[in-house]
């Protein structure tokens, strides 16, 4: 048993002094981080190209605006387009703008480095702005439409928009071209990219190392119930895990590990003042037979104190061998290695025989018992362990009850059980003792002398045995009225 | 020398009643703890022997309510417990010593006389002048000569030895060497006492015991007057 104990505390040591601690902790904070970083990484996305999209938004707007000025300007309808022929110097027409127009340069975003570009159906540059020299803006054929693109100019990268130039009979003859360089927006979008890629490990690890000293910190409770749970052995079973201040599941935790302390307590007590009741209740006739004989031959004495000393020796003895029997009796029974031969018999029989065996000590007193609606009751039990139960019950009933007193036994049937009730007028016992009558050795008479000839076992084999066969017992009293056992058999096992 | 048994067991009360009278003690009994107390604090014993597992008020609790009392007299404990634990704690409530369960009766008497002894005394034997007496033995010796006595004419010489120099009342006398039940007619004194200076005188140990008029009776060691 305490080898047993020893390996699974060991077992238990290596796994919490280990890594499954603190791997909790990495866990939690492990997972955590996976989660945020996820959402970061959307977020972070979703900004940038928001960001993207704002940047572009205002780069087209302010082409679209620059479009159709030049368009205005240079009298070029989109629609109704007159041919290349008609159209002034493109670039001339926006420096006179610039400065004819003072009004309208204000509007104007600084749009210096604008480059304007009409090229025909197949791409070939009819007319250009001055400000692309000897360059030519990519033209994309294939777009229908206006559109906004990206496109790599000289080394740089340009927005520009490609309008079509469509005319009376609706064929396209050419198209504008408008292009505005990207390179401050770039910029802005490469550092934002930047600022992006480098802070998000660097957030990652900090909520890491972060989540994972929050995660110790609050899993710390449960180091404290391992460390209490270490220390915990035979000496100090009386100590409890502290509770933690926030109601939480580390509290119940806690308090659940603290109930099952308390009810492993409980029954290591029961264990101990059995071993020492066991001893007081063995060694005390021990010192009585030795003490006497001790005493008895000492002198010589006469015959009839002789006779006397040794007949109470004898009583003394007999009383130590029924302890003994009924000692191993209980023994056997907690090693759950007797099992019940349970057979449906008659509950009427059985009551007829053991009242019977107590009749003898009823007349002596008197008693009269009654066994009432008995007849047809079929019950499923260990019939030799039922007999005990009975007899002990019954033979109790008789030893408290006063002379000319009555013990009624009843059986009743309910819905799901057969119900056998033993009633007596006897003593009773005090309420505050009742919860303690099946446990070994106790005697509601405090004196733990043999005036009334109990061991203080009877109801406990009684209670082993009822719950080998899953009989349930009860028992209610009232002292100075009566006391009143009930048997309740379960139903379901009748039919088998 | 009176003594009183607090046991609830009755087989151990007897066969203690028994052995100890016949070893010329008168011995009282109590059954529990309450009637053991009362009979401690009215009665004046030379030695309680308490169990300590009784009914009514633990013997624990009896020892400290006699030491609380103020009564210094030596107590005895019996215990079926023989813990380390339990024996220290039944002499710190003042137990002046104590034996486990089944016992030996000869250890237990010997543990008896040890806390009978008066305080410089090394062995049990007792003496006043060339009279000396062996409780262990229940020799009475003058000078070489033993003197056979009655249990009750040795107990009553015991006592008064016990209690030499002082004078012992007739109420004491009859506390200490007979026990409970016997009524207290005082008178008995007297019929053993003349029983004893007859059989002392016939052995040459001359009138050692003094009456002392209306009080009651004192053996005084020669030259100390």
């Amino acid at each position: 048993m305490k080898m047993k104990a020893q390996n699974a505390l060991m077992k238990g040591k290596a796994l919490t002094n280990g890594w499954s601690v603190v791997s909790l902790r990495n866990r939690i904070a492990f997972y955590y981080t996976i989660a945020t970083a996820f959402l970061i990484a959307i977020v972070f996305t979703t900004i940038y190209f928001m960001v993207e999209n704002v940047v572009y938004k205002q780069f087209d707007d302010e082409i679209k605006r620059e479009i159709s000025e030049i368009l205005a300007y240079s009298n070029i309808s989109i629609h109704n387009f007159q041919g290349f022929a008609n159209i002034k110097d493109i670039d001339d027409a926006h420096n006179d703008n610039d400065h004819d127009n003072k009004s309208t340069k204000k509007k104007k975003l600084p749009v210096d480095t604008d480059f304007i570009q009409l090229v025909n159906r197949t791409g070939e540059v009819m007319n250009k702005s001055a400000s692309l020299s000897w360059c030519v803006l990519a033209f994309n054929p294939n777009q229908s439409g206006t559109s906004y693109f990206n496109s790599d100019f000289g080394g740089t990268l340009v927005r520009q928009a490609q309008v079509p130039l469509v005319n009376q009979k609706g064929i396209t003859e050419g198209y504008l071209i408008v292009a505005t360089p990207l390179k401050n927006a770039l910029i802005v979008l490469h550092d934002l990219r930047e600022i992006f890629l480098f802070s998000f490990p660097v957030i990652i690890l900090t909520l890491f190392v972060l989540t994972r000293s929050i995660a110790g910190k609050s899993i710390r409770p449960i180091e404290k119930v391992i460390a209490t749970a270490e220390k915990m052995s035979q000496e100090n079973l009386d100590q409890r895990i502290p509770l933690p201040y926030h109601h939480d599941e580390l509290y119940r935790l806690s308090t659940t590990m603290n109930a099952l302390l308390d009810r492993l307590e409980d029954a290591f007590l029961r264990e101990k003042n059995f071993t020492a009741d066991a001893s007081h209740e063995l060694k005390t006739p021990i010192a009585v037979l030795k003490g006497t004989l001790e005493v008895l031959i000492r002198k010589p004495r006469e015959r009839e104190y002789y006779e006397t000393r040794i007949q109470f020796c004898l009583t003394e003895l007999n009383r130590m061998s029924r302890m003994i029997d009924q000692l191993l009796l209980l023994a056997r029974y907690e090693s759950s290695k007797m099992n019940p031969h349970i057979e449906t018999i008659v509950l009427s029989r059985h009551l007829e025989n053991v009242i019977e065996r107590v009749r003898p000590s009823a007349l002596a007193k008197s008693i009269s018992i009654t066994v009432d609606h008995a007849e047809q009751a079929l019950v499923a039990a260990d019939p030799g362990m039922l007999d005990m139960i009975l007899e002990n019950i019954l033979s109790n009933a008789v030893k408290y009850s006063p002379s000319r007193s009555l013990i009624a036994i009843v059986v009743e049937r309910t819905t799901n059980a057969i119900v056998c009730r033993i009633c007596d007028h006897g003593i009773g016992i005090p309420e505050e003792k009742l919860h303690a009558v099946f446990d070994r050795f106790y005697r509601v008479d405090e004196s733990r002398n043999s005036s009334t000839g109990g061991l203080g076992l009877g109801l406990s084999i009684v209670k082993k045995l009822a719950d080998l066969q899953q009989i349930k017992i009860s028992i209610e009293s009232k002292e100075k009225c009566g006391t009143s056992f009930s048997l309740t058999f379960p139903v379901r096992d009748i039919n088998g | 020398m009176r003594l009183l048994i607090i046991e609830d067991e009755p087989g151990i009360a007897g066969f203690l009643k028994d052995g100890l009278e016949e070893e010329y003690f008168a011995v009282d009994i109590a059954y529990d703890g309450k009637s053991g107390l009362d009979l401690a604090l009215i009665n004046e014993y030379d030695l309680l022997i308490i169990d300590w597992m009784i009914p009514a008020l633990s013997g624990i609790e009896v020892c400290r309510q006699v030491r609380k009392a103020g009564n210094p007299v030596p107590i005895l404990f019996l215990t079926a417990k023989d813990t380390v634990e339990d024996v220290v704690f039944g002499l710190e409530a003042g137990a002046n010593d104590y034996i486990k369960k089944p016992f030996e009766f000869e250890e237990l008497l010997a543990r008896i006389r040890v806390q009978l002894r008066n305080k410089n005394q090394n062995d049990d034997s007792l003496s006043a002048g060339i009279l000396s007496i062996n409780p262990v033995t229940h020799q009475v010796f003058c000078g070489s000569n033993e003197i056979i006595l009655t249990p009750k004419e040795f107990a009553l010489l015991e006592y008064l030895i016990r209690n030499k120099d002082r004078v012992c009342t007739r109420s004491r006398i009859i506390e200490h060497v007979w026990d409970i039940h016997f009524d207290s007619d005082t008178s008995v004194i007297d019929v053993y006492i003349t029983f004893l200076r007859r059989k002392l005188e016939a052995a040459g140990a001359g009138n050692i015991i003094q009456t002392i008029r209306g009080v009651g009776y004192i053996i005084r060691e020669p030259g100390m007057s």
